[in-house]
């Protein structure tokens, strides 16, 4: 096993992993954006339920939630490659970091479509009413009355799904990419001094996290101000009835833990 | 003047308007009284097509449109012409009230920004509710916010408002604001079709009762008719359980 426990190899890993947030918070970003475009390609059909669309995007969504990401990284990997071949085209001098974020991107993507479903749903149907009564139209009643309703109901199951993929990132090492915990299992490979390395590691990533919690929760209350109560009696029911919706939304959303 | 002719909805099988019509003419108020479950509610929202008839012709002056086959800009036009005031009031929870009052303006009107503010401003004041301009709907009251939803109605300058029990979800302190305003608007020369179980507010404010039960209209005419000298039944028994109620609660 490894070398006697010794805690000053902790702060010296510490500082030599710092660099490579970089590189983790680089995929999680990009997996987010390209996220959050699958998730809305995926969402609409299931909204406007568009016949055989709905039907591949239910498919899409339970293959990237009810798989494990490790599987997901194999399969497209060293899977993708073979079969694009087959009408040839040569992918194999692809950065790894392509299919990584592809990945990624994909999973993270199936719980933004949820998240958006989920979101939308809650927004109370009155308010839609309320615009078409005003006179907008169905393009107008989204833009400015549901979806920055849903947005706002959306963000903390964004964070989630950011932290939760900032976690899952620790899993690229095993196609190679050099990244906080490929980097943690390289550092000590003199030394020996494996445990104390891994002590930094969980370290960087627990304060990422936070920091990133942090951040989602200023903008979740920049966004809900709106639903700020002051203290009046009869607005009670109509918020706790909003809040319902919106844990039920969350519940629909939450990721568990790390699915390796 | 709004015209309907032979309004029909249902709901799957259930037939829930048998073929309504009713004549409104400019300046007055109607009230629209019945059981639950009568479809008053459906025929409010079958004005503004929140409810698709399946058949009938709702007319607004000279503007008609044919519920067999509406064209989507006649259901644009028809919702421009009229307003809605909810039971549940449903503010926009995002917009302040007065952001409530001025979406309607800018968006669908396309009025210039200050000009859009400006009114709302004075509609705000006109409700009572000056000091609340930048308050969100969660701040607000329930009568607090049923005003908004008022002068979120007046601000479009509709050919008709329409109120479906715009005081049923209010504690009882509060209903008599919300009323005071709409007495307050009737006495403009507003057109206005009410759904209420108020009955004494009805009797004082509307020029017109219309009593529907099952579907149909039973009997329409003249508060001073409808309530003294009911000439169906089935309008009396109506009225006379309302009254008895009332007697109850007292
Ligand atoms: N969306 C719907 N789907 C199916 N049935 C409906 C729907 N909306 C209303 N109904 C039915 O239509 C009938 C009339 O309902 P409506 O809400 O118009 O009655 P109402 O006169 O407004 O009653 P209340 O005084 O209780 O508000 C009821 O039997 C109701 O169950
Ligand atoms: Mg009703």
């Amino acid at each position: 096993m490894g070398a006697k426990f010794d805690i000053r190899y902790v702060f010296e890993y510490f500082v030599k992993l710092l660099p490579y947030i970089q590189i983790s918070l680089f995929i999680v970003a990009s997996s987010i954006v390209l996220g959050l475009v699958f998730g809305l390609l995926a969402a609409i059909p299931r909204l406007y339920r568009v016949p055989v669309l709905q039907r591949l995007s239910q498919v899409y969504a339970s293959f990237f939630r009810g798989t494990p990401i490790l599987i997901q990284l194999f399969l497209f990997y060293y899977g993708l490659p073979e079969v694009l071949k087959l009408i040839h085209i040569d992918v194999t001098r692809f950065p790894v970091l392509v299919f990584v974020i592809l990945v990624y991107g994909l999973h993270s993507g199936a719980y933004v479509s949820e998240g958006i479903r989920a979101a939308v749903t809650a927004v109370d149907r009155g308010q839609v009413e309320a615009a078409y009564a005003v006179g907008m139209s169905g393009f107008k009643a989204f833009t400015r009355i549901v979806f920055p309703q849903a947005l706002a109901i959306a963000v903390p199951i964004l964070a989630n799904l950011v932290i939760a993929t900032l976690k899952d990132t620790s899993l690229a090492f095993t196609l190679g990419v050099m990244e906080l915990t490929g980097k943690a299992q390289t550092l000590p490979t003199m030394s020996r001094h494996f445990i104390e390395s891994y002590i930094a590691l969980a370290a960087i990533y627990f304060i990422v996290s936070v920091v990133l919690e942090r951040l989602f929760l200023l903008v979740e209350r920049r966004m809900l101000k709106h639903e700020r109560e002051t203290g009046n009696a009869d607005r009670v029911p109509l918020g706790k009835k909003w809040l319902k919706k919106r844990t039920n939304a969350g519940l629909a959303l939450s990721k568990g833990g790390t699915r390796a | 003047m709004i015209r309907l002719q032979g309004i029909r909805k249902a709901f799957g099988k259930n037939e829930v308007l048998k073929g309504i019509d009713l004549t409104v003419d400019k300046g007055e108020v109607v009230a629209i009284l019945g059981p639950s479950g009568s479809g008053k509610t459906t025929l409010l929202r079958c004005i503004n097509y929140l409810e698709k008839p399946s058949d009938g012709e709702i007319s607004i002056d000279e503007f008609a449109v044919n519920c067999r086959k509406p064209a989507k800009k006649d259901i644009h036009a028809l919702r421009r012409k009229t307003a809605m005031v909810f039971q549940q009031y449903n503010l926009f929870r995002h917009k302040t009230a007065l952001e409530n009052v001025m979406e309607g303006l800018v968006v669908v009107k396309k009025l210039p920004k200050a000009e859009a503010r400006q009114k709302s401003v004075e509609l705000l004041e006109k409700v009572g509710l000056g000091d609340k301009l930048d308050a969100y709907p969660s701040q607000l009251s329930g009568g607090q916010q049923q005003r908004v939803g008022i002068a979120r109605a007046l601000a479009l300058n509709p050919e008709v408002i329409l109120f479906d029990e715009p005081t049923s979800a209010l504690d009882p302190e509060l209903v008599g604001e919300v009323l005071a305003v709409i007495r307050k608007i009737a006495k403009e020369g507003i057109t206005m079709i009410i759904v209420t179980h108020e009955m004494s507010f009805a009797q004082e404010v509307a020029n017109h009762i219309v009593f529907m039960e099952g579907g149909a209209v039973v009997e329409e005419g003249p508060p001073k008719t409808i309530f003294q000298s009911p000439k169906e039944e089935r309008t009396r028994q109506f009225l006379a359980r309302f009254t008895s109620d009332s007697a109850y609660s007292i």
